[in-house]
């Protein structure tokens, strides 16, 4: 750092001396209005915002992810090990991010992912047990949906520990994904073990399918690993986890895009307007 | 203001209410007639169990089974429209209002079916499903059979009354236990779910309620914008206090504590059920049936096919060569659900979806003989079931013509004719 008299870029002619101690009491600024107390404004907005904006939240996770991962979150005959550990991450991460985002920016709260996910978790659950279960009577062992509460955790540690959306793009996805797949597998799980029924082996997810009746989607529809000469010597499941988590850090930055300009940036240029 | 909103709200949830009807059908109806009748043709489809009651409803209790069996042809008369004119892949189920009955078994040309097979133009597919009665209510159910790259078509149905019954639907795993797939492990997917959720509500009340600013007064959301606007991105601001290291050290405490309870939980999944395989596909063909096999009893060449819109009369004329060896007689002109039967032959119509033809000559066709049928079909049965195609892309009447022989051996000739609406002289 040059010292004395230097002159900065801006020709102002301003010492380091003086920058300094611009820095020390801006800084002193901030510290105090970390503080400040606010007549009109207290924490009741706060919790006026928390909670009213849940819905919206959990509501929009809930839309992405029926509208790219719908049938692998409803069923449990379509949660197998290829296509739900790829499709249903891209899904989850992408409302995520754009909260962590604006959450991050706005308050320096490492919280996007996890409200997220605590606000989408009732929602499909209340819609899961409404929908499929009381209206239509599918017993809810069938229908039950995903949870990316874990993996919204892990990926707001990343953010912040790392500070770094770009680090968190990449390391915070692959956790997310990897934690996504071990918190649901482990609800899956009991649901895979092998039945001898209609004088084939089964798992107890397939019968679940066949049994309960779903009369406009036929078996054949599902969308489930078939098998491929490709098969990496049997270790789809890896290979499945790891292009996962790849598809993953595309959805985060989708989210970010989301975020950055079509939720922040519009919101700059009205406070510059007005 | 307020309150003329609130009325007309109030009034349209009750006009919504008032005229609103239960759904009962499955759109089988709004499908294209020319479609459904070129597709499948579904013939000796019958409902067996529990009891009728006075209004033809089949009564069972929740728990109790009935079977469904028939025929269904895939006729040659397959449109180039549906699966690009070669359907291969199909699956064979019942249509109802959701799971209010439970598949039990399946066989097709006799071989247990859990799932999809493969298929052809032409062939037959014996089915029968036994089927367990499993939501109390007064539910339509139908065979169907969905084809890839087409969609579903339905059989002809039946209304069947669940009444209250305790059940269970009881399957035996490998391991030899046996489970209820209404239950079976509820309690661990919502304890796994809810901890998780517990712990996401732990991590959002610490950043919003729990947790301190550096001075130890409590942190705010929303007045927070006047200093995070002022530091860099990557600033955690720690430094001006609006986090503090306390949070980091409850974070990583937050995020230890559900890796280890994601830790728990493989542990626990591994060790419960430690045989586990992928989710099965189920995919093969049928052999082929007796009706596959049978000899021919019949050459058919349909003439014309006449719609008297005033006496509501189809009447189709058909050209029929006997090419078997044995007296033959017209016992059925199946089409899509509906199933008309020549009392000639000895059958009476039975059920919703049958009815009675009127062909002439009545008599049998000798071999070798080659007779032009007339057959009068009750045209409000067509109107009812949507099956006269009007205002669609083909004008066309398609069906089987079921024979029978001497012996009571049975076989079944497609046709297909342009419709002509026109006044029968």
């Amino acid at each position: 750092m040059p010292s004395g008299n230097a002159v900065d870029e801006g020709g102002r002619g301003m010492t380091t001396t003086e920058e300094q101690l611009e820095q020390a009491q801006q800084f002193e600024r901030l510290k105090a209005l970390v503080d400040k107390p606010y007549r009109w404004i207290d924490r009741k907005w706060d919790a006026v915002f928390w909670i009213s904006a849940a819905f919206i939240v959990g509501a929009a996770c809930d839309i992405t992810k029926l509208l790219f991962a719908g049938d692998w979150d409803f069923w449990t005959d379509w949660k197998d090990r290829i296509w739900w550990p790829i499709l249903t991450p891209f899904a989850l991460v992408i409302i995520g991010s754009a909260l962590q985002y604006i959450q991050w920016l706005a308050w320096r709260f490492p919280t996007g992912m996890t409200y997220t996910a605590i606000c989408l978790w009732p929602l499909a659950t209340l819609g899961r047990w409404l929908q499929w279960g009381n209206f239509v009577h599918y017993p809810m062992n069938f229908v039950w949906p995903t949870t990316m509460v874990p993996a919204g955790i892990f990926a707001d540690w990343v953010l912040f520990k790392t500070k770094s959306f770009i680090l968190t793009s990449v390391i915070g996805s692959a956790v997310f994904a990897f934690g996504w797949w071990v918190s649901n597998y482990v609800m899956i799980a009991p649901f895979l073990q092998p039945a001898q029924w209609m004088d084939r082996i089964l798992t107890v997810a397939d019968i679940q399918g066949i049994s309960f009746i779903h009369s406009q989607t036929p078996e054949y529809l599902r969308i489930v690993e078939h098998g491929t000469l490709r098969s990496f010597l049997g270790e789809t499941q890896y290979v499945a986890l790891v292009f996962g988590a790849t598809v993953t850090v595309a959805g985060y930055w989708i989210g970010q895009f989301i975020g950055r300009m079509l939720a922040i940036w519009p919101i700059g240029r009205f406070m510059k307007k007005w | 203001m307020m309150k003329r909103l609130a009325a007309v709200l109030l009034l349209g949830l009750g006009t919504g209410l008032a005229f609103a009807t239960p759904a009962s059908a499955h759109g089988e109806k709004s499908q294209e007639a020319f479609l459904r009748m070129r597709t499948i043709g579904w013939t000796d489809v019958t409902f067996s169990g529990g009891h009728m009651d006075p209004n033809g409803d089949m009564v069972i209790a929740q728990g109790e089974k009935f079977t469904i069996k028939g025929t269904a042809k895939l006729m040659n008369t397959w449109p180039d429209s549906l699966a690009k004119g070669l359907p291969r892949i199909g699956y064979i189920n019942v249509a109802t209002q959701g799971p209010c009955v439970e598949m039990l078994t399946r066989t097709i040309n006799g071989v247990s079916t859990p799932s999809r097979i493969e298929i052809t133009k032409g062939h037959y597919y014996d089915f029968e499903e036994t089927l367990m009665g499993r939501r109390v209510g007064r539910w339509h159910v139908h065979p169907t059979f969905a084809v890839k790259g087409a969609g579903t078509l339905l059989g002809p149905g039946q209304w069947v009354r669940v009444t209250p019954h305790a059940f269970t639907s009881s399957i035996k795993l490998y391991n030899g236990k046996t489970i209820n797939l209404e239950n079976y492990n509820l309690v661990s997917v919502w304890t796994l779910q809810v901890v998780g959720f517990l712990l996401g509500l732990i991590w959002i009340f610490w950043w919003t309620w729990w947790g301190k600013t550096a001075k130890g007064n409590p942190r705010r959301t929303v007045t927070n914008p006047a200093v995070t606007l002022a530091i860099p991105l990557n600033d955690d601001g720690v430094a001006v206090g609006l986090n503090t290291k306390k949070d980091h050290r409850v974070v990583n405490i937050i995020a230890l504590a559900t890796a280890l309870f994601l830790l728990i939980g493989w542990i626990w999944q591994a060790s419960a059920f430690p045989v586990k395989i992928p989710q099965q596909v189920v995919e093969y063909e049928p052999p082929l049936t007796s009706q596959d096999q049978a000899p021919t009893l019949a050459a058919v060449d349909a003439r014309s096919a006449k719609y008297d819109y005033q006496a509501k009369v189809l009447r189709l004329e058909v050209d029929t060569k006997n090419v078997s060896n044995s007296p033959i007689q017209l016992a059925q002109f199946v089409t899509s659900t509906l199933t008309f039967v020549n009392p000639a032959s000895g059958t009476a119509p039975y059920g919703q979806y049958q009815d009675a033809l009127k062909a002439s000559p009545s008599g049998t066709i000798q071999p070798g003989q080659t007779a032009t049928l007339t057959i009068d079909l009750p045209g409000s049965r067509f109107d009812e079931e949507h099956l006269l195609p009007r205002g669609e892309s083909q004008l066309t009447i398609s069906g089987l013509l079921v024979f029978k022989d001497a012996s009571g051996q049975k076989d079944s000739a497609e046709m297909e004719e342009p419709l002509q609406p026109k006044y029968i002289s």
